[in-house]
């Protein structure tokens, strides 16, 4: 199912998605932001999706902000070729 | 640390070498003075990290293994380069993905933005926006492995910048910098991204 788009606030649902990570990353005019919250506030549809949205950005970071250690192998074969390849050089 | 142990005179000992670690700068002044031990600690550091990025610009695991290996060869023959405009890892991250344009150009692949041109009503109708069910999408962000796995799915230029601003933590200034793009262009690319892999999450949800 799909919602019919609606104006809230001036502003029409699809501007409101267009913004919404200059909204989540405050970087936003406090004007337009103000206009975006208040679409939020009288919107479900688009309160909704844009707290599942700034959910998953979360958990995003979460989960994956620390890199996973190198594979061994992988882990291996760079200081292996490190080793080589400045074997040469003055320390 | 102090000044006599730092300079080398003197025997560090261990707790006191464990309880000041030299930052990233100081690492790399003493790579450029041919310290190995500096190097391989730099090496230590961020590893994991140039790995991830490399990733997520390259075409396959083995063109990422390649940038990995070129880009800490790069950090030890040009240490002395640093000029300490940005931090340690972000230079690093812009020898990764210089490697990769060169590698590219080697490769003569064109640079596949797929979703670049799509409306991004259709970008937000695959991430649940005007659907009703969006609640599936803060669902699947709770398993890592979905998170990863719609990660990789998404276009290399995609990839890159979801690593470089959402887990990297780079500024939207630093990220355009990096890219060689503008500002607007690059939050615009942002947010393409972020919708792609809100979709690439749903539509990857149920895949177990």
């Amino acid at each position: 199912m799909t919602e019919p788009e609606r104006t809230v606030a001036g502003l029409r649902c699809s501007e409101v998605l267009a913004r919404l990570s200059e909204f989540r990353d405050a970087e936003l005019p406090p004007e337009l932001r103000a206009r975006i919250q208040a679409h939020l506030d009288a919107c479900d549809w688009c309160l909704r999706f844009s707290e599942n949205f700034l959910a998953l950005l979360a958990e995003f970071h979460r989960q994956l902000a620390m890199p996973a250690p190198l594979e061994p192998t992988v882990h291996h074969r760079l200081h292996e070729r490190l080793r080589r390849s400045l074997r040469h050089t003055p320390s | 640390m102090p000044a006599l142990y730092s300079a080398g005179y003197l025997h560090v000992p261990e707790e006191i070498a464990s309880a000041s670690e030299p930052d990233d700068a100081t690492l790399l002044l003493e790579t450029a003075r041919g310290n190995r031990a500096a190097f391989e600690t730099l090496v230590a550091r961020h590893q994991a990290a140039v790995y991830r990025y490399a990733r997520a610009i390259a075409q396959n695991d083995a063109d990422a293994e390649d940038l990995l290996q070129e880009t800490f060869l790069s950090a030890f023959l040009f240490a002395a380069g640093f000029r300490g405009d940005s931090s340690v890892r972000t230079w690093l991250l812009v020898i990764a993905r210089n490697a990769a344009l060169r590698l590219r150009a080697r490769n003569s692949r064109a640079s596949a933005d797929a979703q670049g041109e799509a409306p991004l009503a259709e970008l937000g109708w695959r991430a649940g926006w005007s659907q009703d069910d969006p609640e599936s999408l803060a669902i699947c962000a709770q398993r890592r492995d979905r998170l990863e796995r719609a990660l990789r799915s998404l276009p290399p230029e995609y990839r890159e910048i979801l690593v470089l601003r959402d887990l990297e933590g780079l500024s939207g200034p630093e990220t355009a910098q990096l890219l060689g793009c503008g500002l607007p262009a690059m939050k615009s690319r942002l947010h393409r991204a972020r919708l792609s892999l809100a979709a690439a999450l749903r539509e990857g949800g149920n895949d177990d």
